[in-house]
């Protein structure tokens, strides 16, 4: 039997029984347009976070307090709200020396009230360097970034995020030259920052409130260690070198000998990249073979039609075979037509799928306003593709058996 | 052109074996017009199902174009039904959602004939059966006998070298009996072997031999002295 006949003879046979046809294959688009939804809206996710990562800076090597375990990006310690003190202004300083390293931007991170006339709003403070702003690639939209010397001389000045100035000081407002309190010191806005949005780490960069690493950390929290430390590599392929000086300048400065016993982490950016490329992956994985239960649910839907089927058409069988077609002629032509249905299941699924993820795109993206990326992955298509394909073909395989199998003269005598 | 010697058939059903043809012989030539009659139960429709390659003996020996059943596989049988043999049911077994030209394709499909050399086929096994005006409609609005003429056409696409009718004019009227008959006459003379079951004597009488079965036997097998055409009285 000719392909152009067995596709031919299927395709009149779902045209005949259309709304059994468009039932059947209801499974296969719900499970179909699920695993495209999930894929391309996790590929969208990890491209997100990853964006976010890489919107830290370039060529950044991340020091944090506490020992590592087994290569973790937290530190037990911080995991547990331990305050770890082991990263101080020596330690910064020794960093900067070294040749293979281009900046060093410490940070120090607290919460207070931000206060502007009757508007109080809790926010989350950094105390940093002037670098900060360029290592850390903080655009400022509005007025200018504070400088050294104004970190030197304790100025009383802030850069805060774009979210922030309107809650302070409305939509539309210039805040630069006004004042605010946070916890109570007096900070002229000297700068706003551009719109950000919510960073690798949970921290809303929108609503922040950067000031002198000075005034931060002495004047507000009254310290001398770090929250953590940015190192800058001169360049990217330069990173693991400088990652291995990192470690051995801050042993010598610390007295270690043991790097099991080390009092800090280390973390590239491309380390942070990888972990949370892996974890997007798993989850998105995971989510992905949840919806697959659907497919498997929609595949035994198409068999249960494809048996009826082979029944309600028990006399056509025996005549198909009367008149000359073999057990394999018969095979092809329920499997091909099972296999039609999931075909065209899974390409009106890759279609909806499609539309969900544009609309999820057009809400985030636009309504929203994050920066999200629309991603629809020719794998997942194509995956789609075969999937349902070959649900078709496992599922239709055994109705087409049963078809296959039957006498032509008890065929030809069902009632 | 078939050859049957001693043939047998027995169904066995929980250890119970029943005899339904118990060492049949004859031959058929080609061109012939042969009725095979019998009571119900009396073997008949085993016996054409056998000569048409659709079950396969327990016994004896059956030579078709002189290939004996027994070295075919059953892919082997298929072909051949498909070539060398038309079927006429008297159930007209037409698939009632697809039109009278893919009804008639159906066995053109499992040819070797392509798609593009089927509409002539098809045409002219129509017109021989006097409904071309009806190609186009679907089976399921036909009347019993165009469905019947349609099954002849089905029959006849493929120019087989014989034509097995199984009581084609049991679900008929009179009026339309007589004009499948007259096809199938019309067949015969034309040079197509016709093997006709029926328990109907007078549809018996168009063959030119009537082979009479009973309790798995050959009762008689003797030429038909005048035989009918449908201007006799029986049909009008």
């Amino acid at each position: 039997m000719r392909t152009v006949d067995l596709i031919r003879s299927s395709r009149a046979t779902l045209k005949h029984g259309k709304m059994r046809s468009l039932l059947t294959m209801l499974g296969i688009v719900i499970g179909i347009s699920s695993v495209i939804i999930l894929m391309s809206i996790g590929q969208s996710a990890q491209d997100y976070i990853l964006n976010q990562v890489q919107g830290l800076g370039s060529n950044l090597i991340i020091v944090i307090p506490g020992g590592s375990n087994n290569g973790r990006l937290s530190s037990p310690a911080q995991a547990q709200g331990i305050i770890v003190t082991s990263l101080k202004q020596q330690d910064a300083d020794a960093l900067a020396r070294d040749p293979s390293v281009a900046a060093v931007t410490e940070e120090v991170r607290g919460q207070a009230d931000a206060v502007f006339a009757d508007n109080d709003v809790t926010v989350t403070f950094d105390g940093v360097p002037a670098n900060f702003f360029t290592v850390r690639n903080f655009g400022v939209a509005e007025g200018y970034p504070f400088t050294d010397e104004d970190v030197q001389a304790f100025n009383h000045v802030a850069v805060i995020g774009s979210e922030l100035a309107d809650t302070l000081f409305g939509a539309g407002s210039d805040p630069v030259g006004q004042f605010i309190r946070v916890q109570n010191i007096s900070f002229r806005v000297v700068g706003v920052l551009e719109k950000k949005g919510t960073g690798a780490f949970g921290i809303d960069q929108d609503n922040l409130v950067l000031v002198p690493i000075t005034v931060g950390q002495k004047q507000m929290l009254g310290t001398d260690y770090f929250n953590d430390i940015m190192v800058q590599a001169n360049d990217s392929y330069t990173i693991d070198f400088t990652k291995a000086r990192v470690e051995q300048i801050l042993e010598q400065d610390h007295g270690i000998t043991d790097p099991n016993k080390d009092d800090f982490t280390i973390e590239t950016q491309q380390d942070v990249l990888a972990l949370l490329g892996n974890i997007t992956n798993v989850l998105t994985l995971f989510l992905t073979a949840i919806a697959s239960i659907s497919l498997i649910v929609g595949g035994i839907g198409i068999m249960n039609i494809m048996l009826v089927s082979v029944i309600e058409r028990t006399r056509e069988i025996g005549l198909r075979k009367a008149v000359g077609a073999t057990d394999g002629d018969i095979l092809q032509q329920f499997l091909i037509e099972s296999v039609m249905i999931t075909f065209i299941g899974g390409v009106i699924g890759i279609a909806l799928g499609a539309m969900v993820v544009a609309a999820a795109y057009f809400v985030i993206a636009k309504v929203l306003a994050v920066a999200w990326t629309f991603a629809f992955p020719l794998s997942a298509v194509i995956t789609a593709v075969a999937v349902s394909s070959l649900t078709g073909m496992v599922f239709g395989i055994y109705p087409a058996r049963q078809a296959a199998r039957k006498s032509p003269i008890e065929a030809l005598r069902y009632e | 052109m078939l050859d049957v010697k001693d043939l047998k058939k027995d169904y066995a059903d929980e250890g119970e074996v029943t005899s339904a043809l118990r060492g049949v012989s004859f031959t058929i030539n080609k061109g012939d017009f042969v009725s095979i009659i019998g009571p119900s139960g009396s073997g008949k429709s085993t016996l054409l199902q056998i000569l048409s390659f659709l079950d396969r003996p327990t016994g004896g020996s059956y030579t078709f174009l002189g290939k004996s059943i027994d070295d075919m596989s059953d892919a082997e049988l298929a072909h051949v039904r498909n070539k060398d043999m038309g079927f006429v049911f008297q159930a007209f077994n037409l698939l009632s959602r697809l039109t009278v030209y893919e009804n008639i394709e159906i066995p053109l499909i499992y040819s070797t004939v392509p798609p593009a050399a089927r509409k002539k086929m098809i045409e002219q096994a129509v017109e021989s059966v006097g409904i071309g005006e009806k190609l186009y409609v679907e089976a399921g609005k036909l009347s019993g006998g165009q469905k019947q003429r349609v099954a002849i056409a089905r029959a006849l696409v493929n120019d087989p070298n014989v034509i097995f009718a199984d009581e084609p004019t049991g679900n008929l009227d009179s009026k339309s009996g007589a004009q499948v008959m007259d096809i199938l006459d019309g067949l015969n003379r034309r040079g197509h072997t016709v093997i006709l079951v029926t328990h109907e004597t007078y549809t018996a009488e168009f063959a030119d031999r009537i082979i009479a079965i009973r309790d798995g036997m050959i009762e008689s097998d003797a030429p038909v002295k005048t035989r009918r055409s449908s201007k006799d009285q029986f049909f009008k």
